[in-house]
């Protein structure tokens, strides 16, 4: 995680997902089949698209599969797009359910038997948290979130870096919202604990 | 004395200095690009296509059907009447007040889905537009065919029941026609 660090554009505050609506030009012609208006979607959006893909999977090479399979998925889906959800949204939508079906599918090739909740919030993983430097630093923290749990990773993720709401983690993840509230409160703990904050 | 921020509010404080984006791979476009290609040059043809099929489906199996099912009754196939614009009801058309209903109704689903069609014909490819016209036509015919065979025998339930049909299949082109991708 540190390593891709190296490869940050810019630091910026959190601002809300629905932000941009300049690209409908590039989006109608996107949706007609037009690759040079999707390539330049691409640019404008990739940046954001493969932070999230990132700190979801915690892997570059995990991260740069899932970016694609999201630009893939989105071009694909472009006829289908409407304008009532901003462009941003609709392909962190699409990320996180290509995210989703990969754990899916992984769950099954692996043939696991143990509940989905009860593997991601392991005590290995977290024992990841605990070995954390203690140095409070924005790398510190990614490293620190890349070692949580992968739900509590998720939720976090979504709600605190990207800004959205429980009801759009909600209605991405299918979590109910009590699960939610606890993966937040849970990773708040272990991000705390972790930075000795 | 200043006081302390709370671990809460540290952690808030550093999770809102994280880059809002971090660069890919540089060759992260080249990998989508190759699997764009082939499924943006298709998508075109194969909407273009698969109606032209479904119109000629329809057609053949309109036609067949139909003359199985004249040729049940007395053995005589009749030629069908020209198709009308958009298969609107024919003025005087002697069939079952049933049918006559449900044809209305149908010929309202038609006119509102022609009228969405023709707002968007200026966006669509002129080969596009032919084809889809082409399609409508055959699919036209295919209800003239099975309406006038219905006239002369207007308690056929297969007609009827293919009749139905061709319209239902009508208005399922022009459906996908006025949800096919604005011209490239």
């Amino acid at each position: 995680m540190a390593r891709t660090l190296s490869l940050v554009r810019h630091q910026g505050s959190i601002e809300t997902p629905r932000s941009s609506t300049s690209d409908d030009g590039l989006v109608d012609r996107a949706r007609r089949g037009d690759v040079d208006a999707f390539e330049q979607l691409y640019g404008m959006y990739v940046g954001r698209v493969y932070a999230l893909c990132l700190r979801l999977t915690a892997d570059p090479v995990q991260a740069r599969e899932l970016a694609q399979d999201t630009f893939v998925r989105a071009w694909e889906a472009l006829p289908r797009f409407r304008a009532d959800a901003s462009f941003t949204t609709w392909l962190h939508r699409i990320a996180v359910n290509a995210l989703l079906e990969r754990r899916r599918r992984d769950r099954r090739r692996t043939a696991r038997v143990s509940l989905a909740e009860d593997e991601e919030d392991g005590e290995s993983v977290v024992a990841g948290v605990v070995l954390a430097p203690d140095v409070a630093t924005a790398i510190d923290l990614e490293r620190a979130v890349a070692a949580l749990p992968p739900g509590v990773r998720r939720a976090f993720v979504l709600h605190a870096v990207e800004g959205y709401t429980h009801e759009e983690i909600a209605t991405m993840t299918g979590l109910a919202a009590g699960t939610l509230r606890a993966q937040l409160h849970r990773a708040r703990q272990l991000l705390i604990r972790a930075l000795s904050l | 004395m200043t006081e302390h921020p709370s671990p809460d509010d540290r952690l808030d404080d550093l999770t809102s200095r994280l880059p809002r984006e971090i660069a890919p791979p540089p060759e992260l476009w080249s990998s989508i690009r190759a699997e764009l290609a082939p499924r943006s040059r298709t998508f075109q043809w194969n909407a273009r296509w698969r109606l032209a099929a479904a119109a000629l489906v329809v057609a053949a199996s309109s036609s067949i059907l139909t003359l199985l099912a004249v040729r049940a009754r007395d053995g005589v196939y009749r030629a069908p009447a020209a198709a009308t614009a958009d298969s609107a009801p024919t003025a005087g058309a002697r069939l079952p007040a049933h049918l006559a209903v449900a044809e209305l109704g149908y010929a309202r689903s038609i006119d509102a889905l022609r009228r969405t069609l023709d707002e968007r014909r200026d966006s669509l490819a002129p080969s596009t537009v032919a084809t889809v016209e082409r399609s409508l036509r055959i699919a036209d015919s295919a209800i003239a065919e099975a309406r006038s065979a219905l006239e002369h025998d207007p308690s056929n339930r297969v007609l009827a029941e293919l009749l139905a049909s061709n319209y239902e299949r009508k208005i399922d082109l022009l459906r996908r026609a006025s949800e096919l991708a604005p011209r490239t």
